[in-house]
């Protein structure tokens, strides 16, 4: 990697190690290959066995869908450089720079390619792919629910509905700002000149692009019946499209343990001279404690999963009471990644708030130590509180109180960070550009989500609200209003490094006041059905919720039409927007000084860092 | 590194003279803050009569019919955590849109604002405030819970039992004491009663939702959940655990009623031969 590091960028030639395999690999030919894999053990692992018994079916397809996986993996040259090692090589110089992907245009996108730009921008088409086809189920589950006794989809496939919207909101929203502004900007705004580990950069994206087949072939195997949690013994029951999730979770995991090794690593090891921690900037920091968080919150749910799948393929029985195993087991299992999980969706979006806030204010970050006492007060109690989920389970109602306590303390490093959102606000005279109305938006709606949380947490209170819509309300509040607030902030901020070009103001501004509004009516109407006692994921309702109903759906498709319009505004900008200056918001952090495209290396010169990136303001008078 | 940034002027200002400066409108310095501290103050008065408001007069209405004790304690949480977290919501709504009114518009940045990196008593009383609040909610929350936990066990002599049964997707009731097996779930009011519940199959969870009490069914464990019925009134018997395909419709109906009620309806039930027809 010496020569990668130290090559001016204008200087280098393009490599061209023309008989070497990686050169031929592409997409494409993981693709081919995956296929061919995934039908061969499909076909080898069919013959012979009676398929009318559903563990064979479940061995099979389970089988088959990680061989495609591996398969693919194989076929996109993710693994030639571990098997050289394994005879005692390595890539070639040449072949490195062949696969940091400079000079080869948009083909490079499609490649394995291990500049952590490129990643980047795959991350972010991936998850606005994913953010589209789940937006697009939740369309048609309000459509259902407009109105009681509605026949517009089945109940077979309102239920596939509420949990493949689930599972692929919750990815794309794990990955939403972690993905693409973690990999494309985290590694400038530190200084760096790549990723810690650029190969395992390239394999957490492929893993994790692998798992969008395998988990839309759910909808072609029968559909999921168990919403996104995937309860036992209701797993256990579950038909074929059962196998799909499994396998997505379980791909789904290695690729969060690679992504957040990659980037704790990173940041602890290749800041610029001079970044002390106190100097990090404050995105880095959130980035880097919600990776930490997943790094070993996912496993728990992988080996749900797996247990999940060895009851399914060989009845090894851990879910199943009939034989001595117990549903509680998969739930505690299941919430202890659960709980954090939200965490690590909620953490990097506040965060990229807190990182546009004073740019845009012109003031100073307020308190930055509160900044980061607050993502590190949750991010540690977090994994204290999960049985807050299984209140009304039954299982040991004895820790219901202790479980009470630690999740109502969330509330106090939770207020820090509204107190460095509110700080930083202070007598300040924002530039209300499209990232700062995100600030605003995600105040209003963290605080509904934030508030409506404490009843939640509150066993007698969640006696009645468990399991209804408040509780769709209250999450959707957190995790949409905050989060995905959050990062489409950052998509605004960021757009122009990551483009070169102005984001369309006005396709901006309208999109907003869509999603924004249409958001609130959507879930306060959802507030409303859970409070007059509505369950969650029910195809199909009494008429005393009509009215809150048809409000949610109204705010629905508002919703919908928002994002149609900043959809449009994205590729429209990227396109053949404004062209954006080097630093067009007059920001301090090191991303600002690179020109876009940004270089190979990221920096001509490593840069040398002596103050944080919140110097601005004038004395106070 | 914060108190280096502020000018000399601010920083030989001792806590009590500065406290003095900001409560005098004439001092040039503080002219500003007073302006800015007395629109916030409005606007944190608006916002807190509004989630006051909201707490006091919509849950009420968008809740169902308290027809239990249980029911009473969850109304009255909702109501007053509402209040409580008022002032709180009031404080950030108000200095977010006070700040949001001052906004610049235009194609280049603002001039910069005030050079605050922190304000160490702010954040303090930021963070005691929270942890009272926070306290409060606990100590509210454990006393009820514990009140409850308390007269389930006080109470359970004198309980009427009645074993829940899940299935997919239909609720069945056994009264052990009166041997009847119904599905619908008639209780006399006044009389505390303990509900047994276990499932046939998957998970479910049993909500009586005027009772205000929730309680998962588990395979071949039996689960326990208690109710103080207070009043008459129609009852909605609810599952609230995704339990596959028409778990939407897996409900029944009842009712709270007079224990005259309570016993005709028993015996009509023993005089079809112990089953609800």
């Amino acid at each position: 990697m010496t020569t990668l590091s130290h090559a001016p960028a204008s200087s280098r030639p393009i490599p061209n190690p023309k008989k070497s395999l990686i050169t031929k690999l592409n997409m494409g030919t993981g693709i081919v290959v995956g296929v061919i894999f995934c039908w061969g053990t499909y076909f080898a692992m069919k013959a012979g066995r009676d398929m009318t018994d559903s563990h064979n079916v479940n061995k099979v397809l389970l089988m088959s869908m990680f061989a495609w996986s591996i398969g693919f993996l194989i076929g996109i040259g993710a693994f030639i450089g571990p098997f050289r090692w394994l005879i005692g090589k390595d890539l070639t110089d040449e072949e490195q720079l062949y696969l940091a992907g400079d000079g080869q245009g948009w083909k490079r996108y499609f490649k394995y390619c291990t500049d952590h730009k490129v990643v980047g921008i795959q991350y972010l088409v991936g998850v606005m792919a994913m953010l589209g086809v789940g937006g697009t189920m939740a369309m048609m589950i309000r459509t259902n629910l407009a109105t009681p006794g509605s026949h517009f989809i089945t109940p077979v496939v309102y239920n596939s509905l509420v949990g493949l919207h689930g599972i692929t909101m919750i990815v794309a929203m794990i990955i939403v700002a972690t993905g693409p502004f973690g990999n494309y900007i985290m590694p400038i705004m530190i200084g760096a000149a790549d990723m810690a580990f650029p190969r395992l950069n390239a394999l957490s994206w492929w893993v994790l692009f692998t798992a969008i087949p395998v988990l839309c072939s759910a909808w072609f195997l029968g559909g999921i019946p168990t919403g996104w949690t995937a309860y036992a013994p209701l797993s256990d029951q579950a038909g074929p499209g059962m196998n799909a999730f499994l396998a997505t979770i379980i791909i789904f995991a290695v690729s969060t343990a690679v992504a957040g090794m990659n980037i704790t690593t990173t940041v602890v090891a290749m800041r610029a001279k001079g970044m002390k921690w106190n100097r990090v900037p404050i995105f880095v920091i959130g980035a880097t404690i919600s990776v930490a968080l997943a790094i070993p919150a996912f496993p728990t749910f992988m080996v749900a999963m797996i247990q999940t799948g060895l009851d399914r393929t060989i009845a090894t029985g851990f879910y199943d009471a009939n034989v001595g195993g117990s549903g509680w087991l998969y739930a505690n299992l299941f919430w202890i990644m659960g709980h954090p999980e939200v965490y690590v969706i909620l953490i990097p979006g506040v965060a990229a708030l807190m990182e546009i806030a004073p740019v845009f204010v012109r003031k100073p970050l307020f308190s930055y130590n509160a900044a980061i006492a607050g993502f590190a007060g949750i991010a540690g109690l977090s994994v204290l509180v999960w049985a807050h989920h299984m209140y009304m389970a039954g299982w040991m109602p004895s820790l219901n109180g202790p479980f009470m306590v630690t999740t109502e303390f969330i509330s106090v490093p939770t207020g820090l960070l509204f107190l460095v959102l509110i700080g930083t606000l202070w007598r300040g005279r924002p530039w209300m550009k499209l990232p700062m109305l995100c600030v605003y938006a995600f105040i209003w709606n963290f605080l509904i989500g934030g508030i409506t949380g404490i009843y939640l947490s509150d066993v007698p209170a969640d006696n009645y609200l468990h399991g209804s819509m408040y509780v769709t309300a209250h999450f959707h509040y957190t995790l949409m209003g905050a989060a995905l607030t959050g990062a489409i902030g950052g998509l605004a901020y960021w757009f122009p490094k990551m483009t070169g070009r102005m984001l369309n103001e006005r396709g901006g501004y309208i999109s907003f006041w869509f999603i924004q509004i249409g958001f609130n009516v959507l879930f306060l109407g959802m507030f409303i059905a859970g409070a007059e006692g509505q369950p969650r994921r029910v195809a199909d309702y009494a008429h005393l919720f009509a009215h809150a109903n048809l409000i949610s759906t109204i705010g629905a498709y508002s919703v919908g039409l928002g994002m149609i319009i900043l959809l449009w505004a994205i590729v429209h900008s990227w396109r053949s927007g404004k062209i954006a200056p080097m630093n067009p918001w007059g920001a301090k952090t090191l991303e600002w000084t690179v020109p876009y495209p940004v270089p190979l290396v990221n920096f001509d010169q490593p840069p040398v860092v002596t103050s944080d990136p919140y110097g601005y303001g004038r004395s106070a008078k | 590194m914060s108190s280096h940034d502020h000018n000399d002027e601010e920083s030989w200002r001792t806590p009590g003279e500065r406290f003095t400066n900001f409560l005098n409108r004439k001092n040039p310095h503080y002219e500003h803050d007073q302006k800015d501290v007395g629109i916030a103050f409005a606007l944190g008065i608006f916002y807190t009569l509004v989630f006051v408001a909201l707490g006091a007069w919509a849950y009420p209405k968008w809740m169902p019919v308290v027809l239990s004790k249980q029911m009473q304690a969850n109304e009255d949480i909702m109501i007053w955590f509402t209040v409580i977290s008022a002032p709180i919501a009031g404080v950030v709504l108000s200095i977010a849109a006070k700040s949001f009114l001052n906004m610049h518009r235009g194609d280049t940045p603002p001039e910069d604002g005030v050079a605050i990196r922190t304000n160490g008593p702010v954040v303090i009383v930021w963070t005691a405030t929270s942890v009272l609040f926070c306290i409060v909610a606990i100590v509210w929350g454990l006393v009820a819970l514990n009140t409850e936990s308390i007269a389930a066990a006080t109470d359970a002599p004198k309980s009427l039992i009645v074993d829940v049964t899940g299935s997919q997707w239909v609720w069945s009731f056994y009264y052990p004491q009166q041997n009847i097996h119904t599905h619908t779930l008639n209780l006399p009011v006044n009389q505390p009663v303990t509900f047994n519940v276990m499932s046939d199959d998957v998970n479910h969870s049993f909500w009586p939702v005027q009772l205000g009490v929730k309680i998962d069914a588990n395979r071949l464990v039996t689960t326990v959940a208690h109710a103080d019925p207070t009043a008459t009134g129609p009852l909605d018997v609810k599952c609230a655990e995704l339990c596959g395909l028409y778990h939407a419709y897996m409900e029944t109906s009842g009712a709270v009623e007079s224990p005259t009620d309570f016993n005709n309806w028993v015996s009509s039930i023993q005089a079809t031969g112990g089953v609800q027809q």
